[in-house]
């Protein structure tokens, strides 16, 4: 049987031996294949967990830290909000529509998994260069219509994004979807079995043939077209989807349930494991009684199978009776395929017959892989890359800069969302830097999804706390503190040195950032060997940060189009002239390299603080932060968004380092950043409370008339009208995907 | 040559394109109408249902094998579907 022959393949013989030693005999085919999906990288972290203990976790409002499907925050009343993070990078590769679609499944079902009901999805998207690549275009094309559909048959509202292109992800798409969910203190259960005598059930969808042998199928060819074949691609089902949704949120009001575990890489063999081995109960169940699809599965099949939306239940027995009227009331499938147990141990049977017996001592913590790291020699030459010469029309360069995918506006994609569902989405995407919901006790949260490729792969460490940086300037803009992140962590084969260097150093950025100013990481995900099969070249590095903010009240909300006219701009931090991963570097000079910008974390952590005070007293109408495409893009989206021109005098911002070039004032993405619209009769109050917290800052010019005017030192460096940047600027993307010029 | 008289003494073909779900993945749309319409009303006899699409096109071209190859190779280069979870068969129809 071919699929015997594949079991345990991607064990080394030392992890073999380990799992000899622990068991003390041979493991039999079955045990070998609960062994693998466990310690799989996927779900054991073997490469990546002694880096990730950098990561800061601990905080006043973290009840549950990373480790479960979801980390837990406290947000007060009785309510928590819950997070996770996940990719679905190669299945999306294979299969856009299906596999970005099952992402949101296995997302939706970590919420579901901690006790609480999902209630805002947000995507970070990866693709090639799409002007150039039909294939590109195809991938986005599917990817954002899985998430479109699948998110709009379950009800949960899509409200904010990120997407990025570059040649690195051609071959490998990164699709990552963030999920919050909300529930009351009191119903949070953990996906861990912790007293014997519970009942296990399976719930959902039937078990099929569907993601088995997904590693071989993913170095076959694309183009074979074999009917029948046993197929890794998984088909989303929502409406199942949704009934589980709407059954566990009955059941966890009524109590009715003791843990819940999402069934998701490895399927039953790795959920009933981390069930058992994290609350250090064992199980005993009978593979035989899961309700199965086709009726030829073998044992192996039935226990690595990912047929999607599905969940495990664990149920004392005298409620029982109550879980299957529950199910049975919203036309679940399920199957009480086995019970929790005293002994520590995983047995599984097969017609009762005993198949496989692991001691939770054998399961838990595969052996650490030692992984050689070292800093690769392209990022000298990255660095000392040379300035271009500045371009003699930087009108002209601006209106190229602002047709970017990466920079032109993404309402393509969004608009194709329902992003209103559930009516929790307070402001709409594009409104503000972040998307803002209303949370089950009426207070408000900020969300958002960052991502800069381009600067990590230039400078991994920079670059990972730029991000965070601008993922908590756009929370701050929005009106919100930062209260916690949590990071998805992409790379090449951590068998390179290279590639390994560069997740330290990204992780590393993280950890610094998020230590100074002492904001946890409550959850996250590391995915390894997004790698180009043919060429074997890695993607650039892709930390990808969703950070939570709170609000303190509904007048927080703050939105960056531009309000009044007469209005003073301010722009909040000092400008620095790295020019290294800019839009500007890369999209009109082509150029991969040079410096990239270093961020205070303390600074900007002032700088939040006195946009977030500015907002209460009510002197602050609008506020944007400086970062893809600099000054002149952020100045532009203000205008835009708000119908009502500027003027601005380059020559006043202050600066640090040397003096910097036109070009360098407009477009850098260097420093910590903010611009806001400041109220012209109270400006005296506005800086009394910004020298207060010592934050640097300059007016620059003044909103009014229908014209963007930039000057340096008088003279005119960029003039158009706000219908003229706004045509370039809304409607390139959408030129770009729908084919027409 | 322009296309007029390339097309010159050529037929109208009818061409459907048939994409569905392979046979090995699940259908959910398909269970849905067998499990919550026909089995709810009490319509015994059906075992399954599987959906699909189905493209019309009306071809203008010399011969009947002329139009399946275009429509196979509009299909196939296009992504009118994902060979990885659909099959696509062509197959010529009447002349209209």
């Amino acid at each position: 049987m071919r699929l015997v022959e594949e079991v345990a393949v991607t064990l080394t013989s030392e992890e073999r031996e380990v799992v000899r030693k622990r068991l003390g005999r041979e493991p039999n085919i079955i045990e070998w294949a609960v062994i693998e999906a466990l310690w799989s990288e996927h779900c054991s972290y073997k490469s990546s967990r002694n880096i990730l203990k950098m990561l800061p976790t601990e905080g006043v409002q973290v009840l549950v830290g990373p480790g479960f499907d979801a980390g837990l925050i406290d947000i007060g009343d009785g309510f928590v909000l819950s997070v996770h993070i996940e990719s679905h990078n190669h299945p999306s590769a294979i299969d856009p529509y299906g596999g970005a679609a099952t992402g949101i499944g296995g997302v939706v079902r970590d919420i579901l998994s901690v006790g609480t009901r999902p209630v805002a999805l947000l995507d970070s998207l990866r693709f090639g260069e799409i002007e150039s690549s039909s294939h590109s275009r195809w991938l986005l094309r599917n990817v954002v219509k899985g998430i479109a559909d699948y998110g709009n048959c379950i009800g949960v509202p899509t409200i904010a994004g990120e997407l990025e292109f570059d040649q690195s992800f051609e071959r490998n798409c990164l699709v990552d979807v963030m999920c919050i969910g909300a529930g009351r203190r009191e119903e949070v259960v953990l996906p861990m079995a912790t007293r014997p005598g519970c009942l296990v059930v399976l719930a959902g969808n039937t078990t099929g043939r569907d993601g088995i042998l997904g590693a071989s199928f993913a170095s076959q060819s694309l183009d074979s077209d074999e009917e029948g074949k046993r197929s890794a691609v998984q088909i989303p089902d929502p409406f199942i989807e949704k009934l589980l949704i709407d059954a566990l949120t009955e059941m966890f009001e009524q109590r009715l349930i003791s843990a819940v575990k999402d069934l998701g890489g490895g399927g039953l063999a790795t959920a009933l494991s981390e069930l058992a081995y994290k609350g250090g109960v064992g199980v005993d169940v009978d593979l035989s009684m899961v309700h199965r699809r086709e009726t030829d599965m073998t044992p192996v099949e039935v226990l690595v199978s990912e047929s999607q939306e599905r969940m495990l239940l664990l149920v004392e027995g005298q409620k029982l009776e109550r879980v299957s009227r529950m199910l049975e009331k919203y036309e679940l499938q399920f199957s009480i395929i086995g019970r929790t147990v005293e002994e520590r141990f995983v047995r599984l049977r097969w017609e009762g017959t005993l198949i496989a017996e692991l001691p939770l001592s054998v399961l838990g913590d595969a052996p650490s892989v030692a992984r050689a790291s070292r800093r690769p020699e392209y990022l000298d030459t990255l660095r000392n890359t040379p300035p271009p010469r500045e371009p003699e029309d930087l009108n002209k360069v601006f209106l190229n800069l602002l047709a970017s995918p990466n920079i032109s506006s993404k309402s393509w994609v969004y608009e194709q969302y329902d992003y209103e569902v559930g009516v929790r989405t307070v402001v709409k995407p594009g409104d503000a830097d972040a998307a803002i919901i209303k949370l089950p006790n009426g207070k408000l949260a900020a969300v958002k999804l960052d991502g800069d490729s381009k600067k990590c792969y230039i400078d991994p460490y920079r670059g990972a706390m730029w991000i965070v940086s601008e993922n908590f300037r756009n929370l701050a803009s929005s009106g919100a503190k930062p209260c916690a992140i949590v990071d998805h962590q992409q790379f090449g084969d951590p068998g390179k040195p290279d590639v390994y260097w560069c997740f330290k150093e990204c992780v590393r950025g993280v950890a610094d950032y998020c230590m100074a100013v002492g904001v946890p990481v409550v959850g996250g995900k590391v995915s390894f060997y997004n790698e180009d099969l043919v060429s074997g070249r890695a993607i650039k590095p892709s930390p990808v940060i969703g950070g939570i903010g709170l609000l303190s009240d509904e007048d927080m909300v703050t939105t960056l189009s531009l309000k009044r006219s007469g209005d003073y701009i301010v722009v909040l931090g000092v400008t620095t002239g790295e020019l290294g991963g800019s839009e500007y570097y890369e999209y009109i000079h082509r150029i991969c390299g040079g410096e990239v910008p270093l961020v205070d974390p303390l600074s900007d952590w002032q700088l939040i603080e006195a946009v977030l005070n500015l907002r209460r007293m009510g002197v602050l109408r609008a506020a944007h932060d400086v970062s893809k495409g600099g000054l002149a893009v952020s100045l532009a989206e203000m205008a835009v968004r708000g119908r009502i021109g500027l003027t601005a005098e380059l020559s006043k911002l202050p600066v640090r380092g040397r003096v910097l070039r036109r070009d360098g004032l407009l477009f850098s993405e260097g420093g910590s950043r903010i611009v806001v619209e400041v109220d012209r009769e109270r400006f005296r109050e506005a800086e009394m409370a910004l020298r207060r917290h010592s934050v640097p800052f300059a007016v620059i010019g003044e909103t009014g008339g229908n014209e963007i005017s930039i000057k340096m030192n008088g003279e005119q460096v960029i003039n158009l009208t706000v219908g003229e940047v706004e045509e370039r600027w809304h409607y390139s993307l959408e030129r770009l995907m729908e084919g027409y010029s | 040559m322009d296309s007029k008289s390339l097309l010159e003494g050529s037929k109208l073909w009818v061409v459907e394109a048939r994409i569905q779900l392979k046979s090995s993945l699940k259908d959910p749309e398909g269970e849905t109408i067998l499990r919550d319409l026909l089995h709810k009303r009490g319509v015994s006899g059906v075992e399954e249902v599987r959906t699909a699409k189905l493209l019309r096109f009306k071809v203008r071209s010399h011969s009947r094998e002329d139009a399946e190859s275009l429509i196979r190779k509009v299909c196939d280069e296009l992504r009118l579907y994902n060979p990885v979870s659909h099959t696509c068969s062509v197959r010529v129809g009447e002349e209209v």
